[in-house]
């Protein structure tokens, strides 16, 4: 009944919030310079044609009324068409202008159903790895507050916090790719191609996460409920495994809640370098295209995903501690 | 007694080492204890008492080491074990501590922890004979429906209940030996009496010996075959309770009696009501305030928590007003709504003729300026890192007085006032001790001469020998300013000492008001003679605990019951209380108290 009731609350606003991040990427897109019926009919292009197909598909209607088309389209699963890329394949963006008719573009729903699994599989295996790394240096970090574990924790996470994600990308490719052979790199023809990108992704994460789990860890281990767990006979290992890192945890997962979300930043650059066909590319793609549907449609999709992220967030972390209410 | 004994402590010294240097907090401690014995260890607070209790479980942190002597159980010295024979042991050598809500995980249920602690002492056991052993000794306890609450989490027990279930946890694994420190100290005085009443039981029914360690002398001569006194780290005296009260023979036994308040006897202090004429200074006329919660596991439904419920009261310059009762019986609610931190959802506080609530501006400054608080926490309520000059200073500017140098006097002032070195100006409040602590609070609030001082459990942090200077500081303050006190507090025996009259509360409501003598000899509603009989005291008592000490804790104030609010735990409840509510009757000439069983017709004038 809780749980149902959690669900129902959080899902409606979940819906407010996704609505509102549409409405404002919807206006900003508009209001940027750039026209895109420009660059998918090509430079050169007459004028007279631009003002036809930029009318036709309602690029000179009121943002409100677009705006409006565009939420009815949504609400039924339609999140419009790519106004560049072909349904067959590759894209290019308007070279030549021979105005290809509009059914053959791609559905934008389609070209993020393609490229998001990917993404997923990327982002879970780098907090796969993200979580393991910081378990084994910062347990024993929190455990031993200003003694050598716990300063091995803050240097590591000193130096990974510092290296910049495209260095450490190019690094690794060279270094595992190139010279030692052991890992494939660019594009994606497997499972393996995933793993490079995502200990790149990890190093960005780990940090803040082995930071966080010392220094609540090293708070939980202070609390009454520990030195007094000894003497009411408990065993040290049952103390720290049962009781403290389930009270550390719940800081940590809040705050891996936030790192996700910020895992978008780092997800274009690396599938960037990476050549990773995923989320983020098609992103950069879509930006650098102009491709209004598109940018729109992934950040539909995208607020969904964290929205989704934290409401699980804070269902455990309640299921964890039922002191927490949200 | 010829007996082999439980526990035998020798030249047991205990100190704390920093930087070098070494200082002893617990000196050359030797003691014995037999089966099924009660050894009461008193001591005032930094006597030492809890290194002490902490190291006869073996339970010494650094930086306190042991220095030297020997706990010995079972003939082995069980400060030389190593923790993985030590901590099979734990099964045989319990602890409880002052501390009930912090002692358990607050994310795990309170019986499942219990059982935990069981499994991991008593090897073989199985999970369902644990649990069940838990539910019967917290119906044992007299915890209300053991198999519900055995899922409950800490944080849904109260404190008394969480003492509770911590004696439960102790008693568990059948301890030969339980160390009781300080156990009834956070709790209100009715509950306190209750779990007192419940250790003695459970000692015997279980066959446990207890060394029980308080601050409160009363409380451990009631319950103690033996006692020790404890001052400065070492024990100055031994005797039985009885020759201890009757002829104390070491100077620190007399002074530590002669603080204990009385409550009753002749040499009990006499506070005379300054006379009640005039406009009164507050007056609070039928204030309600209802909190509304969102229930837990539904969609939008609340439930309205009633925590100050038609309360009406006169307050008059000069008085000492009291406000008593126990947790959760709406006391810091009334401080909010006196102090405009809230304002009442219907009825009105009304000051100098004004309804604080439609104060603003100017004239709610200089309201906030003539009633000034005091808070209970005197380690919580200053800012740790800013000077205490500055943190008196701080109302001075807030309410707009010029120049740093005018500041500067007027701080040194009334530091000097409340006897607090000048010197002291430039220092942070890190070193200071709870008492200096709460005259920095009280100079803050004195700072901008107000008329009205409340007092938010000021004094309840505080040992009985500066509960006594600060009392006597409040009156030198009174006499020289003609200050007006409101002292919020469930120490009956302070305010027996300072209040010219007494609101008590229960569930929200005023059940009774009266002159302090009234209340304390002749009291009209039986939920104060039940706070009565609970004070921790030597004297003879007036009411006693067999016929008014109440069973179980308040009700919730969530979703009250018709009737008296007191009906639940009433010993002199009948038909009449359960269907309608008491209001104030006059009851004397100096008292007011709501229950049916006064004689007299409802209130005419408000009190």
């Amino acid at each position: 009944m809780f749980i149902l009731s959690f669900l129902v609350r959080r899902l409606l606003q979940g819906a407010l919030i996704i609505f509102l991040v549409t409405l404002l990427i919807f206006t900003l897109l508009r209001v940027v310079p750039g026209d895109p019926v420009r660059l998918m009919a090509g430079g050169m292009a007459p004028e007279a044609l631009i003002e036809q197909i930029a009318t036709e598909m309602g690029l000179r209607d009121p943002i409100l009324v677009q705006f409006g088309r565009y939420m009815g389209g949504v609400i039924q699963g339609d999140l419009g068409q790519s106004f560049v890329r072909p349904a067959s394949g590759a894209s290019t963006g308007g070279s030549g202008f021979g105005d290809s008719s509009r059914g053959d573009r791609a559905e934008v729903l389609t070209l993020i159903a393609d490229t998001l699994p990917m993404t997923l599989q990327l982002a879970a295996l780098a907090i796969f790895f993200a979580l393991v790394f910081s378990f084994l240096v910062g347990v024993p970090g929190g455990l031993a507050p200003n003694r050598w574990p716990d300063r091995v924790a803050f240097y590591i996470s000193s130096i990974f916090i510092s290296l910049p994600n495209f260095w450490l990308g190019i690094v690794l490719a060279l270094l595992f790719s190139v010279k030692l052979g052991w890992l494939p790199a660019i594009g994606y023809k497997g499972f393996a191609y995933t793993i490079l990108p995502a200990i790149v992704l990890a190093v960005e994460l780990a940090p803040i996460l082995i930071r966080n789990l010392t220094a609540s860890l090293a708070s939980v281990m202070q609390s009454p409920f520990i030195s007094v767990g000894r003497v009411r006979g408990l065993g040290h290992r049952r103390i720290v495994y049962a009781h403290a890192l389930r009270n550390a945890s719940v800081p940590l997962l809040n705050l891996l809640g936030i790192q996700i979300s910020g895992l978008l930043g780092g997800v274009l650059i690396v599938e960037f370098i990476f050549d990773y066909p995923g989320l983020g590319l098609l992103t950069v793609n879509a930006v650098l295209q102009r491709d209004f549907p598109l940018i729109q449609g992934i950040a539909i999709v995208t607020s969904a995903i964290f929205v989704l992220i934290n409401i699980a967030v804070d269902l455990i972390a309640t299921l964890i501690d039922p002191r927490l209410e949200y | 007694m010829a007996s082999q004994p439980v526990l035998s402590v020798r030249d047991l010294s205990v100190e704390l080492r920093s930087e070098g240097r070494a200082r002893r907090i617990v000196s050359d401690i030797g003691f014995d204890l037999q089966p099924r014995q009660i050894v009461g260890i008193i001591g005032a607070s930094g006597s030492g008492k809890t290194v002490l209790s902490r190291a006869l479980v073996n339970w010494i942190d650094p930086p306190l080491a042991i220095s030297s002597g020997s706990v010995t159980y079972k003939s082995q010295n069980i400060l030389d074990l190593p923790p993985n024979r030590l901590r099979p042991l734990r099964k045989e050598i319990a602890y409880v501590g002052a501390n009930p809500m912090g002692a358990l995980d607050p994310t795990l249920p309170v019986g499942s922890q219990i059982v935990e602690k069981i499994r991991a002492l008593v090897p073989g056991i199985d999970t369902t004979e644990a649990r069940r052993r838990v539910v019967d000794l917290l119906g044992a306890v007299r915890i209300p429906s053991p198999g519900a609450r055995f899922h409950e989490y800490p944080s849904q027990f109260s404190g008394g209940m969480m003492q509770r279930a911590l004696i439960v946890d102790a008693l568990a694994t059948n301890p030969a030996f339980l160390v009781a420190d300080n156990v009834t100290q956070p709790l209100d005085v009715t509950v306190a009496a209750q779990v007192m009443r419940l250790m003695r039981e459970l000692t015997e029914r279980f066959d446990t010996a207890v060394v029980f360690v308080s601050s409160s002398l009363p409380t451990v001569s009631e319950a103690a075959d033996q006692v020790l006194v404890l001052a400065e780290g070492r024990i100055v005296e031994r005797q039985t309770p009885r020759k201890l009260v009757e002829r104390p023979e070491h100077p620190y036994t007399v002074q530590l009696i002669s603080e204990i308040p009385q409550i009753w006897t002749d040499s009990a202090p006499v506070v005379e009501s300054p006379a009640r004429t005039g406009r009164p200074l507050i007056r609070i006329e039928d204030a309600t305030r209802t909190y509304r919660v969102r229930k837990r596991g539904t969609f939008a439904s609340f439930s309205d928590v009633r925590a100050v419920r038609n309360v009406t009261f006169d307050v008059y310059p000069g008085e000492n007003f009291g406000i008593v009762g126990e947790s959760g019986c709406g006391k810091s609610t009334l401080m909010r709504l006196l102090s405009r931190l809230e304002s009442p959802d219907t009825g009105r506080v009304v000051c100098d003729g004004e309804d604080i609530a439609r104060l603003s501006g100017k004239a709610l400054l200089k309201f906030r300026r003539d009633f000034q608080l005091v808070l209970q926490d005197p380690f919580n309520s200053l800012p740790p890192r800013t000077a205490i000059g500055a943190i008196i200073e701080g109302p001075l500017k807030v309410h707009g007085m010029r120049g740093a140098d005018k500041r500067r006097e007027r701080v040194l002032a009334v530091m000097s006032e409340v006897g607090l070195s000048a010197a002291l100006y430039e220092e942070l409040p890190l070193g200071l001790s709870a008492g200096q602590r709460q005259r920095v609070n009280v100079a803050r609030a004195m700072v901008l001469e107000p008329k009205v001082l409340i007092m938010d459990e000021t004094l309840s942090a505080l040992d009985q020998t500066e509960q006594f200077k600060l009392l006597k500081l409040f009156s030198d303050l009174q006499a020289r300013h003609g200050l007006t006190y409101i002292f919020i507090s469930h120490d009956m025996a302070m305010v027996r000492r300072v209040c010219n009259r007494v609101a008590v509360m229960y569930l929200g409501e005023v059940v009774e008001i009266a002159e302090n003598g009234k209340l304390f000899f002749d009291p009209g509603h039986p939920y104060t003679k039940a706070l009565l009989s609970a004070i921790p005291t030597l004297e003879e008592r007036r009411y006693r605990p067999e016929e008014c000490l109440l069973e179980g804790e308040p009700p919730s104030p969530i979703d009250l019951p018709p009737g008296c609010s007191f009906a639940s735990r009433c010993p002199k409840a009948f038909d009449r209380c359960r269907v309608e509510s008491p209001s104030l009757s006059v009851d004397g000439k100096a008292g007011m108290a709501a229950c049916f069983l006064l004689e007299g017709g409802p209130a005419s004038i408000a009190a």
